[in-house]
């Protein structure tokens, strides 16, 4: 056997520690930064103390945190989230000291449910544990010498125990229950095969490997331990900050965690946190999976994933399909009510779209992005001015309204154009497009526009289709920008149709059209305004040209 | 013992009240508190981010950093307090996708008390608030304030232990009265502003001449002078009045009655599209 122990009396070791803790227990660490957080769900206290160590605790949505361990449950407004909260409100005011100090007198209310007391036990033990800890010096556990306790030499054991006087607390309870204890401090321990340990063995800082017996517990605290094939542990392992591999061997009691407080048993000799780390991961993959089952039933309109599974691409299809000619019909509404209300508009707006949609397109872009600094300025303008006031009262939702007026209408224009040509390129597919007749070019230009969305929808029926589907829609989103950006700036340089930039014909041409209606194409015209106001040729009547 | 300060009580009492209600309200509101000790810091950048509700920035007195009180709709915001031993974020960051707008919605506050003595060079920057700021006290290497549609007041209510080679004061759509300049202790103060009422107090301790650039697009700008202080105002504008009274014109500025003798100079170059500029001569 390798080991150099001492070892000593439980009452004596008892005697050391009590003797150690009294002075220490009244320096409390110095309380570098605090934050009490009080919401509906959660009531925590953040502490940071000089040597960068933290300590968090925090009632949390049913669920008592310690240093983000849950050690326990609670209900919200219960008398431990009550006595918890006005803890907080005491800390609330207080800094460094004080609050130090106020922290480590705080002893939970004894009217407590047993439960609840545990728990608020739990909270006192970890305050007092964190703020009677001195600080780590830095020199100190940084120092690697090692300290071996030989013999009954007492003032190196209480040197040694000194050193690591922060695990003091972890010692209290690693001894309680234990008659008989050989003690390590800050050295390596081995047990070899064959030999026997009578009583429990305690190593503060060290590794352990046994491969003999022990007869007793086994605590380490701050180091690892090893339990060999050949080796056995007749009582329990206590670990504080300490790793247990178990490469075999035999333990008849239990693992306890001490640094947490609570109770583990492992079967398979893994460490504990790593069995608890690979137990939170599975819980977290879980509820993930859960989520993402959850949205992924949501956005397949319900209806799950049993036998309609095959059939959800086609669902998809119909359904896009079904939203974009919805809004092809609706848009068609609109383009009927301008056509029956205020033709003239729409031909002198689709006029200027047809002859200068470059220049419109830069007008409607800049238009837009001169929207919203117009709107704000606007109501700046109105508002500091009494009278303006009442203006502004109409300002705020009719702009809005005027702009999306504006866009709609120019789309429309547009979409009669499109309609206009389809109509005549003679595609098979075009032939319903009667050019006559405005509401047919309409309704032909939405669905000439939109057919890029419409195609990308149908692609949801093809598998493995996202790209193309991706490329459709982006297409469908070039073609749905220009036209809008055309539109938007036809109307504003027609001043929504009311000054036309073109006109759709010389009077006399349409005098000769109309006296001819044989005539194939139409010459649009000049640019000069003529003498007289014309009448929305486009969209009453076809317009044909003189090829004579 | 140290003194408690009425501020700390009353949130005391809030804390306590909300905490000990915690269904009471259907919004989720969080009070947090959060403070540091301070610890040896000799120059900080310290940068402060609030969006909406009533603001407060004032010294400390307390051996303190920082001492910060929030109250927040956790749904929507998330508390910020990063210090790295250099640079300190407080505020908040905006975490929800809704941010609740009308009555009653956005009540909510911070609370900030900075260290006194702490050379800083400090960022603060909100949005929608109620901010009523004392840099009193605070030592302060640099000065970078924006605020968006607010209600503010800046007040210098002590003279700065440092020098500010160049302060920035950049105000959007607000009420935004200034106090105290003088105290501010800077070489050069930068005010751009947008839209609404600006009011600056030209008063305090100047430690030198000075300049001041007013960049203001609409609205109406109110200066209040000190009797004694020498000013000359150079004015480029388009359609601006100006209310030069006790200002006389000579060459392309205006200049004070006293400029020639004055201790401490302050030279004015505003730049205005439209509104108004009043020029107000206080004792």
């Amino acid at each position: 056997m390798h080991m150099r122990s001492h070892k000593t009396a439980l009452t004596g070791l008892t005697l050391i520690a009590a003797f150690l803790a009294a002075p220490l227990g009244a320096q409390e660490r110095t309380v570098l930064s605090k934050a009490v957080s009080v919401g509906r769900s959660e009531a925590s206290l953040e502490l940071e103390f000089q040597d960068q160590e933290r300590l968090d605790i925090a009632l949390r949505d049913g669920s008592v945190y310690i240093d983000d361990q849950v050690v326990g449950a609670y209900q919200a407004g219960d008398d431990l989230d009550a006595a918890f909260r006005a803890l907080l409100g005491q800390a609330v005011a207080l800094d460094d000291g004080e609050l130090a100090d106020m922290l480590v007198a705080w002893t939970p209310p004894d009217d407590l449910p047993a439960d609840r007391k545990a728990l608020a036990d739990s909270i006192d033990s970890s305050l007092e544990r964190a703020l009677t800890r001195p600080a780590q010096d830095a020199a100190a556990t940084s120092e690697t010498r090692s300290i071996r306790v030989e013999g009954s030499n007492d003032s190196r054991l209480l040197g040694a125990l000194l050193s690591q006087a922060g695990r003091l607390g972890f010692l209290e309870e690693a001894l309680s229950g234990l008659d008989d204890v050989q003690i390590h401090v800050q050295e390596d321990v081995t047990v070899d095969e064959g030999e026997t340990v009578e009583g429990a063995l305690l190593v503060v800082g060290g590794d352990v490997s046994i491969a003999g017996v022990v007869t007793g517990d086994v605590v380490v605290v701050d180091g690892t331990l090893e339990l060999e094939e050949t080796g056995e542990i007749q009582g329990d392992v206590r670990l504080a900050d300490a790793r247990f591999d178990r490469a075999g061997g035999s333990l008849r009691g239990e693992i306890r965690d001490l640094s947490e407080e609570e109770g583990t048993t492992v079967t398979n000799g893994r460490d504990v946190r790593e069995m608890r780390d690979q137990i939170r991961s599975e819980i977290r993959d879980e509820l993930r999976s859960e989520l993402r089952n959850e949205l992924r039933g949501r956005n397949d309109f319900s209806l799950g994933s049993g036998i309609l599974n095959p059939f959800r691409g086609l669902f998809r299809a119909i359904g896009g399909l079904l939203e974009n000619v919805v809004t092809i019909f609706l848009l068609g509404l609109v383009g009927m009510g301008i056509i029956a209300f205020a033709p003239r508009n729409l031909d002198a707006v689709a006029e200027t779209a047809r002859r200068a949609p470059g220049r419109a397109a830069t007008v409607g872009l800049a238009g837009t992005f001169l929207l919203l600094p117009v709107y704000v300025l606007g109501m700046v303008a109105l508002a500091i001015s009494i009278v303006g006031i009442p203006v502004l009262i109409a300002w705020i939702p009719l702009f809005p309204l005027a702009a999306v007026a504006a866009g709609i209408l120019g789309y429309v224009a547009v979409a009669r154009n499109v309609g206009e040509w389809l109509s005549d390129s003679g595609y098979r597919y075009t032939d319903w497009i009667r050019r006559s007749n405005a509401v047919y070019t309409v309704f032909g230009g939405l669905l000439g526009l939109g057919l890029f969305f419409l195609v990308a929808e149908a692609l949801h029926v093809v598998p493995f289709s996202g790209f193309f589907r991706g490329i459709f829609a982006f297409a469908g989103f070039v073609v749905t920008f220009a036209a809008v950006m055309v539109g938007f700036g036809s109307v504003l340089l027609t001043r929504a149709g009311r000054r036309p930039e073109f006109y759709p014909m010389d009077p006399e041409e349409a005098w000769r059209q109309a006296v001819d209606p044989e005539l194939d194409d139409m010459d649009v015209g000049t640019e000069d305004p003529p003498d007289t106001a014309t009448s929305g040729a486009g969209t009453d009547g076809a317009a044909k040209e003189d090829e004579s | 013992m140290r003194t408690r300060t009425l501020l700390t009580s009353a949130a005391c009492g809030v804390v306590a009240v909300l905490g000990l209600a915690p269904a009471a309200s259907a919004q989720s509101w969080r009070t947090v508190t959060m403070s540091r000790q301070l610890s040896g810091e000799s120059q900080l950048d310290v940068e402060v981010n609030y969006g909406a509700g009533r603001f407060t920035v004032r010294p400390n007195d307390e051996g303190l950093l920082y001492d910060m009180e929030l109250r927040y709709d956790e749904d929507v915001f998330e508390p910020v307090a990063d210090f790295d031993g250099r640079r300190l974020e407080l505020g908040v960051d905006n975490v929800g996708h809704n941010i609740h707008v009308g009555k009653g919605k956005s009540q909510g506050e911070m609370n900030l008390s900075l260290a006194r003595g702490v050379p800083m060079d400090l960022t603060l920057e909100f949005g929608a608030v109620r901010a009523q700021l004392d840099l009193g006290g605070l030592a302060l290497t640099d000065l970078d304030l924006s605020t968006g549609a607010s209600e503010s007041t800046l007040d210098v209510s002590e003279l700065n232990s440092r020098r500010i080679r160049s302060a920035s004061l950049e105000v959007g759509a607000a009420d935004f009265t200034a106090r105290h300049l003088g105290n501010l202790n800077a070489d050069h103060i930068d005010v751009d502003a947008g839209v609404g009422k600006v009011s600056l107090w030209l008063n305090g301790e100047w430690q030198r001449d000075a300049t001041v650039s007013i960049d203001m697009g609409l609205g109406k700008l109110e200066l209040r002078i000190p009797e004694g202080l020498g000013i000359r105002l150079t004015k480029d504008s388009f359609l601006t009045s100006l209310d030069s009274e006790g200002l006389v014109k000579r060459g392309d500025s205006y200049y004070s009655l006293d400029w020639d003798e004055a201790t401490r100079k302050v030279s004015i170059d505003l730049d205005a599209a439209f509104g108004t500029v009043d020029v107000i001569w206080v004792r």
